[in-house]
């Protein structure tokens, strides 16, 4: 069997603002196994990357996490120290950034700030430094490395910067890797080119990897498992094919069905009426019951609870719930 | 057959660039090169491309938003760069347009009422009661409500923003429609609403849409025919069936190869394009995709291709074709 890597249990993560609490994230239960690749899904606002910042511990004021537990390694994330922190950030866990372009320092060179996190974590002689650095330039698809390292962030393309990106994340040998939407920036032809480029780091690093992600067709290329989140909330969780073909949840359902495909033609796409919930004072009872084409009374009042409905495939809502009954929404 | 709307014949437009003391120009973005092609009425021509290729300035040049360096737009017939600024105001009415960040195309300081009526002054269409009315029409018809008028643009979400933006776009008439990446800056869930939006109107208005995007997947859903943009140039012009099924550039090939599709999982026959886009600055001579092509040949790295017809209604600018 697999052993579990990351667990995180009912992680509450708020940032307080002016106008109140934004619950960015509401009991939030993620599981990612070791060599596993979770794809976190959902739209902008809707607490994915408050989770990853999270695991790092990255949340800064007025953000803050009220409670739950992060399981790494057997150890709860949430208790320690900040100078235990720092010395997992960026080796065993590390994280790429969405934008490469303004996560790099512009002022130093590129082969200097992988140097850096190499010499932060990992005992090497001053000297071995730089071949690491351009051992790693080399394994991420870096043409000419001992020369390219000696350039600064802006000599860098797109592409490239991303590149770079994930040769410092990668530079420690990382246990998990948290990607952030890490192509959203990019082109398709560069963003194929960088997809490929996990794809074989997944092979040769044998890393855990969150990819974080709104475009669904990034995620369905990478992920083992799939989780979507919904205004601050997980609704639905399972492998990758039973989360394409077998959705359970009203929104994910939708959500597949709203976006124009290569590989099916639709004269009329699938509308979710209404925009995505603020998450100050979002909607009681569940987040999507004010958009949900099934929402009953129910909905309203209460809210869901994450329930197996098959073995690995957990469903936050009430259509699923045991003694209800379910309206068929397949197909 | 449907009569042509739009002709765009060989039309150029580069940005210089100037340095030294003298600011004398030193270089130039070859954003649009010689690009032809023509919009039939009632149709959607989709225009992709990655960024930087020139969709965008390509889009402004056909609206005169933009001065061409050379080459002709006719609308209807009539050589556009040739009005003066009478018809010109005249013939803006018929041709609108919709940018791509609804954020910062709405003035903040003018209510929803003001945004749509400003048209209607402008043109002298529509004054006091009947204006207001006008209104009224038009944010209906693009599922605003009426109490929405009086409100400011910091008060409506990203997609209701972008519909004030198709609004007021519609209020002149318009028979053609440029639309510049209209729903790249939204939410997944709130995109289907507009493009299902901008189908309806079109089929209700008989508009007539150049449907500007990188998103080839929505590029797809929108469009009648499809034209293919890299560095400046067009590359390919097809129906849409004809160019996702059976792609005659290597570029277009790549392109439409290179997206990830939902559900599908890893996808194994992939075409990885080496390098990125090349700068506009200095284009790569010849074809300026060879570089980055898998089938080049020296003649490639020569000679420009010409864009011609190989099947009927599909051009394409390759040697090998």
């Amino acid at each position: 069997m697999s052993e579990s890597l990351l667990s995180i249990n009912d992680l509450k993560t708020y940032f307080f603002t002016a106008e109140g609490a934004v619950k960015a994230g509401d009991k939030v239960n993620l599981e990612i196994n070791k060599k596993e690749v979770l794809g976190l899904v959902g739209e902008s606002g809707c607490g994915k990357s408050t989770v990853a910042l999270s695991i790092m511990r990255l949340i800064r004021p007025p953000g803050k996490i009220l409670g739950g537990e992060i399981w790494f390694e057997g150890e709860d994330l949430l208790r320690k120290s900040g100078e235990e922190m720092r010395k997992i950030r960026g080796g065993k866990i590390s994280m790429i950034f969405q934008n490469p372009m303004s996560s790099m320092n512009p002022v130093y060179t590129v082969g200097s700030q992988i140097a850096e996190a190499i010499r932060l974590h990992q005992n090497v002689q001053k000297h071995e430094v730089e071949e690491k650095v351009v051992e790693i330039l080399r394994k991420v698809g870096i043409p000419d490395p001992s020369k390219r390292m000696k350039d600064y962030p802006h000599e860098y393309s797109g592409g490239m910067c991303q590149r770079a990106m994930t040769a410092m994340a990668l530079s420690c040998n990382p246990k998990l890797l948290i990607a952030d939407e890490p192509t959203t920036n990019l082109d398709v032809t560069i963003q194929a080119q960088i997809l490929e480029l996990m794809k074989t780091l997944r092979k040769d690093f044998g890393a855990s990897i969150l990819l974080i992600g709104h475009n669904l067709g990034v995620i369905s290329e990478l992920c083992d498992k799939v989780a979507v989140m919904y205004g601050g909330k997980l609704v639905e969780y399972s492998d990758l094919t039973t989360i394409f073909e077998k959705a359970k949840h009203p929104y994910t359902q939708a959500l597949l069905e709203s976006i124009p495909r290569l590989d099916v033609e639709t004269e009329r796409l699938r509308i979710i009426p209404g925009t995505v919930p603020r998450l100050i004072n979002p909607p009681p009872g569940c987040r999507f019951y004010p958009r949900c084409e099934y929402a009953k009374a129910i909905c309203g009042k209460q809210e869901p609870q994450l329930t197996d409905i098959r073995k690995g495939h957990t469903v936050a809502c009430f259509l699923y719930t045991s003694n209800r009954r379910t309206k068929s929404s397949d197909g | 057959m449907s009569e042509t709307i739009l002709e765009v014949k060989n039309l150029k437009k580069y940005f210089p660039i100037r340095g030294g003391i003298l600011l004398r120009q030193v270089a130039a973005i070859h954003a649009v090169d010689h690009v032809s092609f023509d919009v039939k009425q009632g149709e959607t021509l989709g225009l992709v491309g990655e960024s930087g290729c020139g969709k965008t300035t390509l889009g402004r040049t056909i609206l005169r938003l933009i001065k061409a360096d050379a080459g002709t737009v006719h609308y209807m017939g009539r050589d556009l760069f040739r009005f003066d600024r009478k018809e010109m105001l005249k013939v803006r009415l018929e041709m609108a347009i919709i940018f791509q960040d609804p954020y910062s195309s709405l003035n903040p300081r003018m209510t929803v009422a003001d945004i749509i009526g400003e048209p209607l002054d402008i043109h002298g269409l529509a004054k006091g009661v009947e204006k207001k009315r006008r209104i009224i029409e038009l944010v209906e018809k693009v599922g605003l409500a009426p109490f929405h008028l009086y409100r400011y643009p910091h008060e409506f979400s990203g997609g209701q923003k972008q519909r004030i933006g198709i609004a007021r776009a519609l209020a002149g008439n318009p028979k053609l429609l440029v639309a510049d990446e209209p729903v790249s800056s939204l939410d997944v869930s709130v995109r289907a609403q507009i493009l299902n939006l901008l189908k309806d109107l079109q089929e209700e208005l008989g508009l007539t849409y150049l449907y500007i995007s990188h998103d080839l997947s929505t590029v797809k859903h929108m469009s009648d025919r499809v034209a293919v943009m890299y560095v400046g140039k067009l590359v390919e012009l097809a129906s849409a069936k004809e160019i996702y099924k059976s792609p005659l550039h290597p570029y277009t090939e790549a392109l439409i190869s290179a997206i990830p599709i939902p559900g599908r999982g890893a996808s194994k026959d992939r075409i990885i394009l080496k390098g990125s886009v090349p700068t506009p600055i200095d284009p790569p001579p010849g074809c300026r995709f060879h570089p980055r092509c898998s089938y080049s040949q020296p003649k490639c790295a020569k000679e420009d291709p010409e864009f011609i017809e190989t099947k009927k209604g599909h051009f394409v600018a390759c040697h090998l074709r």
